[in-house]
């Protein structure tokens, strides 16, 4: 958030809202880089630490020019914006004396060890609370601190199943569905930007520090909604169904629309059919779901001649809350996107420019201010030495015995 | 008692449906006073109709929608916890008065209105800054309150599509699909926690308040950052996988004994190809050329499905879970309702939490998505009924005398019946 990227140039700018916020990051992947990418954005000073051969996510896919380089994938670049960055093997006992150092300077811990391992290494929340008790330690691991399962593995996949939300999606006939991507892990790192927000609300309230226990299990039995509420409240079990909103093939893609009560005769006629207003198969929301197939039968031919955004662009004009699948090139040639330039380009001596998804909210009139993702090891001498007082001869020591 | 982490804090909220009901209830559940506006004429939508035909397939505990229906229906009530809720009608200019009133004495105001509908009841954001200066308001619309699609509707699934999340989500090889949930909901809830809070640490610092501005649509898309990057680096754009994974192999979900149950399991080593081998008792299949690295096990992967697969069809989910996972392979059974309430982790850290509402019965709930050492969550009382707390929150919180209650009552402003009056067009 600075003053020449103001989207009013004459708007008086503020302070960014997490500033002065001090986060150190030994977390790797997606889940805790994704929680302190937000965190850094907003205005917090991240260091991450990564070990000498990098965040794991360093060595993931996709790759810019397909070349496996620890610099250019896209995913650590995306998950890392506005961090600083330094190398630190944490195994090592010197590591372990140079953590307890930065635990003093840190407002939040953010850490994905295995349940226990920084307690085994006199790194764990008691040891935070003893060096630094206003500070907050936020551990983000599949199925937390404690509890039966603590110690099992897992993927995004198998938190997917064992939070509920694996079940419900996909085809009834065929093998639950997993949503694409990461989702689990993702929606673990907001849990723990969430908690650790609450975790100092309640410190700069009262000056206590704590611990704050995220599980990516419980991040997807928080989302799953329908499975719980269907066997524990309704007391109906929920199936997988995949019509929620039914889905058409385009001339050139995938629309998804919802009827609902208040736009089925508006959908009726944008497609040239008022008479099916008043069919009695269709006439309400369970009507419609017990004659999916004869209704599909109608609707399908016609979108099939349809481009999708005409669509989606209509319907929306007679306020129907119509979708088309959009793929990253429909997202990024959005002119919606465009207009709150959603997409930023950032420079990076390695990749050259790229484009990048920025920040999913405007604030005020401030702009925010998204800066490139950390070199290995770019920060070292700044943190080593002029935060933490280390001489150059100390650093040089440091790197030959590999403990950075 | 225990100081709660965010006492003191009191939020006006006037969202509605899921994202921003969740997200309101887990600061009510954290120690916020959450006070929920709705009015007999635009109740929330997740009461449902006012007149519902019940039966299955509907809201209501055992399809009955009872005598009260709206305070009967699932989602209002789960997304709804430890509020207090006031009927106001804010197409009244008494309406809009006493909301102001109200907004004086909050921290945050949160909405989720298609965009432009708080300015338009005269409460948008510049409107609520004369009344409180410093007042936090947090939009939670579909696509932002600016550019071309500002005015645009959507709901969950459809933002999985227009956000890009279902363009990587499908069976392989098939066309592109959403997930069985509302997923965006949540994630907007659980994101405006922190970006609510956020905001209030920076009026601490400036002095200021600030109106955000959230896109749902691109929350959803900031959870595809690889796909974006592939690209814009490599002009690919990604398609379905179905449930492998575009690193390891194999990964899938296959079939055990029992009606519809499932074992999702991935393989991320050889490590762990070789532990699964010998749990399947077929050891020949460790050094088996197929199989031997990962990349061989991705040419393979059907073959390798098929063994597992096999394997898994004549056992139960959940030995299998525990037999793989005790030899270090993760796996976990694609958990129905019944499971997920029963399941052993959830129950011994407390995820279910039990409460009672006068209309609808005694339920488990799901909580929350982040525990605290010191200022544990909690569900602090049920969804409160349709304006059950409008006359204490306009006594207590606005300050109003009863005579200024009483004249509001009889303008109908918190009238709390909507069958008592006519549905509102917008």
């Amino acid at each position: 958030m600075v003053a020449e990227r103001s989207l009013n140039p004459a708007a008086q700018t503020t302070a960014a809202p997490l500033a002065g916020i001090r986060v150190l990051d030994l977390t790797q992947g997606i889940s805790g880089p994704f929680a302190t990418k937000v965190m850094a954005v907003m205005g917090a000073d991240v260091i991450k630490v990564e070990p000498p051969r990098g965040d794991v996510s360093r060595t993931h896919p996709p790759f810019l020019g397909d070349d496996p380089h620890p610099e250019k994938s896209g995913l650590y670049l995306y998950l890392n914006t506005n961090k600083r960055g330094i190398t630190l093997d944490m195994k090592q006992s010197a590591a372990q004396g140079i953590l307890r150092r930065l635990y003093a300077w840190a407002d939040v811990v953010i850490e994905d060890a295995s349940p226990g391992w920084l307690a085994a290494h006199d790194l764990g929340y008691e040891t935070l609370e003893r060096i630094n008790p206003r500070s907050i330690m936020v551990s983000v691991t599949p199925f937390g601190q404690y509890g039966p399962y603590r110690d099992y593995q897992a993927t995004d996949l198998v938190a997917l199943a064992l939070g509920g939300l694996l079940y419900i999606s996909g085809e009834p006939t065929r093998e639950p569905l997993k949503l694409g991507g990461h989702p689990s892990e993702y929606f673990a790192g907001l849990s723990a930007f969430s908690g650790a927000l609450i975790a100092l609300y309640h410190r700069d309230a009262t000056g206590e520090g704590q611990h704050v226990d995220v599980a990516q299990v419980e991040g997807i039995a928080s989302a799953q909604g329908y499975s719980s509420l269907g066997h524990g409240y309704i007391h109906e079990d929920r199936k997988r169904m995949n019509a929620f909103a039914p889905m058409y093939r385009a001339k050139d893609g995938f629309v998804g629309a919802m009827f609902r009560q208040d736009n089925w005769a508006d959908f009726c006629e944008m497609m040239g059919r008022p008479d099916l207003t008043t069919d009695p198969r269709f006439a309400d929301q369970l009507s419609r779901r017990d004659h999916m197939d004869e209704l599909n039968a109608i609707v399908a031919p016609w979108m099939a001649e349809q481009p999708k955004e005409d669509v989606y662009h209509a319907g929306q004009a007679k306020r129907m809350p119509m979708g088309y699948i959009c793929d990253p090139a429909d997202l990024l040639t959005s002119a919606q996107y465009q207009a709150h330039g959603y997409f930023t380009t950032l420079d990076h001596p390695v990749t050259g420019p790229l484009q990048y998804p920025g920040m999913p909210m405007r604030w005020g009139e401030d702009a925010w201010d998204l800066r490139r993702a950390p070199l290995l090891g770019e920060h070292n001498r700044e943190v080593y030495c002029d935060l933490l007082g280390y001489t150059t001869h100390e650093l040089v020591l440091l790197r030959n015995i590999r403990v950075i | 008692m225990t100081h709660m982490a965010l006492e003191g804090l009191r939020v006006l909220d006037v969202t509605h449906v899921w994202a921003g009901p969740m997200c309101t209830r887990m600061l009510g559940d954290m120690g916020a006073d959450v006070i929920k506006v709705e009015s007999a004429r635009r109740m929330d939508t997740g009461r449902g109709e006012a007149n519902p035909r019940g039966g299955p397939g509907s809201l209501y505990p055992d399809g009955i929608p009872g005598e009260r229906p709206w305070n009967r229906a699932s989602h209002v009530n789960e997304r709804n916890r430890s509020k207090r809720d006031i009927c106001l009608d804010l197409t009244h200019p008494r309406g809009v008065e006493a909301f102001k009133r109200l907004v004086e004495h909050c921290d945050v105001v949160v909405e989720s209105f298609r965009s432009g509908v708080m300015a338009r009841f005269g409460l948008g954001y510049r409107d609520l800054v004369k009344v409180k200066p410093d007042i936090i308001m947090v939009s939670l619309s579909s696509q932002g309150s600016t550019g071309p699609e500002a005015s645009y509707g959507s709901f969950g699934a459809t933002l999985e599509q227009t956000a890009g999340l279902a363009s990587v989500t499908g069976y392989l090889g098939g066309d592109p699909t959403t997930s069985g949930t509302f997923f965006p909901d949540p994630v907007v809830a659980v994101l405006s926690v922190g970006t609510i809070l956020a905001a209030i640490r920076q009026r601490q610092q400036t002095g200021r308040g600030t109106y955000v501005d959230m896109s749902q649509r691109e929350a959803t898309t900031s959870l595809i950052g690889e796909t974006i990057m592939d690209y814009t680096m490599n002009g690919r754009a990604q398609g379905p996988i179905g449930n492998r994974d575009r690193v390891f192999a194999p990964q899938g979900v296959y079939r055990c004994t029992g009606d519809d149950m499932w074992i999702a399991i991935s393989i991320r080593s050889d490590e762990e190809w070789s532990a699964l081998t010998r749990v399947m008792g077929e050891p020949g299949l460790e050094h088996d050329p197929r199989f031997s690295d990962v990349l061989a096990r991705r040419t393979h992967h059907d073959q390798a499905d098929a063994i597992i697969g096999h394997w898994t069809a004549t056992r139960d989910a959940f030995s299998v879970m525990e037999e793989l996972q005790a030899a270090g392979i993760p796996a976990g059974v694609a958990e129905q309702g019944s499971h997920l309430l029963a399941d052993p982790h959830l129950k011994a850290r407390g995820f279910w939490e039990t409460v009672t509402h006068p209309e609808a019965g005694t339920a488990p709930f799901l909580s929350r998505p982040f525990q605290f050492s010191k200022t544990p969550g909690a569900t602090r009382r049920h969804a409160p009924l349709l304006g059950e707390h409008t006359e204490e929150v306009l006594r207590e919180v606005a300050g109003m005398s009863d005579t200024e209650i009483a004249e509001l009552a009889a303008l109908g402003v918190t009238e709390n019946d909507p069958r008592a009056v006519a549905a509102s067009p917008d």
